[in-house]
């Protein structure tokens, strides 16, 4: 079931098409990721969606039970573009009026301040807090009243690597806990490690949506390629002992090592074994399936947006 | 719209700005109306001089006209809450807490009707304000108690005035955005445009400038130290009232239509 339907979705300024017949659903239950370069209008597209922006054209449908009205809203957890609170009001009392808008019970506010470790400066105004933290107040917002849907835009922004690791922890858990989350993020690695599927925008354009797997697996027919990098003290050799092994498609010599292409599954026991039986020892042998970032070059073009 | 005001207070409580200038009117408004009359009093007692002004302004600290000249004084000071006010919708286009409130669920009509609490208890506040203030000098310097309250309705002029400062205050912050700039055009609008439009009608021997649109409350509360005999105005209260209605009307009716169909940007 989609808990989230958008049908040829546009938006222009002037000339400029921000968002182009844009349209895709998000599965219940699943990571979705909206995945694209910086300008890409992934947040005009998420704009649009807690409905301060307005579309020229097309329609979204949220399906949480029942119609689609402004207390919708209620229901879904947002972090659009920036953490906005009242700078001179404590962490406490921001909270306490984004409760009482969305209706929810204003117990609920420690929960989500000790999930995100804020719980000791609940006193301190919005405005003494790093970025970090008011990224972490913003995410705190987004939990109130335990949402089944959560949209987070550039979530781990502004956090240190540490803050980033916990926020990514954090979406797996929710995640687990069955509820739907939606990210936007011009972070592959971020992407690939915590979504389940995934929309690759750019330029306003949807150039692919799906599972991740199946962007991984590129169009249904092909095979997913598959990386291999060999190292050995004679790569000649290598090379040439590699040559005849099955599957193998093009063999790369690298500055220290051999980068060979495979077609088909391959596995790193039978090469081992084909190099050993063949009097050569290995270096290094290591086996990568192709990552989201070179599916998403592939796509979008390898030059940036900016 | 009781639970909407009480979201718009948490939001202003510990607003230090909105507590100085709020306070600025509620202290300052009432101390300078009482000096006003100690002095006016001092001044027409006793010299020829100041009995022959006194016969000309109709005994403006005294039952039944302080009324009015309370209602006018308000009036000056209440252009600092339209300030303030302005201050409260810019604040949030800054913030992007506009944004933000609609995003955790507010329709942007709630928006609107939550601000409009606001504008509800500043009238609130500052009528009673006025009333107090008037009845308290009136009862100071009356040297009789009868027919006090038989230019009370001078105080209903007070909040229409009031409602009509703070419609337009709140549609040139909704259209503008920028706190400075909005408060700027707010001064212009106040202090230059409607007084310059009402002149040049005026000179004109027209009566059309009693209503432009502020002219038109400010002549329900015309400066009372003004001799009547300087008055020109001929229209009837109650065409000025239906005037400031139309723009009372006219302000929402854009406000709405504006902010319903508007992107959300800082």
């Amino acid at each position: 079931m989609a808990i989230l339907t958008v049908d040829s979705l546009s938006k222009h300024y002037g000339n400029l098409r921000a968002l182009d017949a844009v349209s895709f659903s998000v599965p219940q239950g699943s990571v979705f990721g909206i995945l694209g370069p910086n300008g890409s209008g992934k947040t005009t597209l998420l704009g649009i969606l807690m409905n301060v922006l307005n579309s020229n054209s097309g329609t979204f449908t949220w399906d949480l039970g029942g119609p689609y009205t402004n207390a919708t809203r209620k229901h879904i957890g947002t972090l659009l573009e920036t953490p906005n609170f009242y700078p001179y009001l404590s962490a406490e009392r921001n909270l306490t009026i984004a409760a009482k808008i969305k209706g929810k019970g204003e117990d609920d506010i420690y929960r989500v301040l000790k999930l995100v470790n804020l719980f000791q400066r609940k006193d301190s105004a919005f405005s003494t807090f790093s970025l970090g933290m008011k990224q972490r107040l913003a995410i705190a917002s987004t939990l109130l009243g335990d949402p089944a849907v959560l949209v987070f835009d550039e979530p781990t922004n502004g956090l240190d690597p540490a803050g980033i690791a916990e926020i990514r922890e954090l979406i797996i858990e929710l995640s687990n806990n069955g509820k739907t989350i939606i990210m936007a993020s011009h972070i592959l690695d971020e992407v690939e490690k915590v979504c389940t599927h995934v929309a690759i925008i750019q330029k306003g354009v949807l150039k692919k949506t799906g599972s991740v797997k199946e962007i991984l697996a590129g169009s249904t027919n092909a095979t997913a390629t598959i990386i291999v990098e060999l190292s050995a003290p004679n790569l000649d050799e290598l090379k040439a002992v590699m040559e005849s092994f099955p599957g193998v498609t093009s063999i790369r010599q690298l500055r220290n090592e051999l980068m060979l292409t495979c077609s088909v599954e391959i596995n790193g026991t039978a090469i081992n074994q084909h190099c050993f039986q063949h009097g050569i020892t290995l270096e290094k042998l290591s086996v990568k399936k192709t990552s989201l970032e070179d599916k998403f070059l592939e796509i979008t073009g390898t030059k940036s947006d900016n | 719209m009781w639970n909407l005001f009480k979201i718009e207070w948490l939001k202003v409580k510990s607003y230090k700005t909105f507590w100085v200038l709020f306070m600025g009117f509620i202290l300052f408004y009432p101390i300078a109306f009482y000096f006003m009359a100690n002095k006016y009093m001092e001044t027409t007692s006793g010299t020829m001089e100041g009995k022959v002004l006194k016969s000309m302004l109709e005994a403006p600290f005294v039952f039944p006209k302080v009324w009015h000249s309370a209602g006018w004084l308000g009036g000056m000071f209440f252009i600092l809450i339209g300030m303030l006010f302005i201050l409260l919708i810019t604040n949030e286009v800054q913030y992007r807490t506009h944004r933000q409130n609609i995003i955790d669920g507010w329709s942007r009509m709630d928006f609107l009707k939550a601000k409009f609490t606001l504008v509800i208890f500043f009238i609130l506040i500052s009528t009673i304000l006025v009333s107090v203030t008037g009845l308290i000098t009136g009862l100071l310097f009356s040297e009789t108690k009868q027919n006090i309250y038989s230019q009370f309705y001078f105080v209903g002029y007070f909040a229409l005035m009031a409602l009509l400062y703070l419609m337009l205050a709140f549609l040139v912050a909704i259209l503008i955005k920028r706190t400075g700039l909005s408060i700027i055009i707010y001064f212009a609008i106040v202090c230059i445009l409607d007084n310059v439009l009402w002149l040049v009608f005026t000179l004109k021997g027209s009566q059309l400038g009693y209503f432009m649109p502020l002219e038109a409350v400010d002549s329900l509360l015309v400066n009372p130290f003004k001799p009547r005999m300087m008055e020109k105005r001929t229209v009837e209260d109650y065409t000025l009232i239906l005037a400031a209605i139309a723009y009372i009307s006219v302000y929402s009716i854009v406000i709405i239509r504006y902010f319903k169909k508007a992107d959300l940007k800082t």
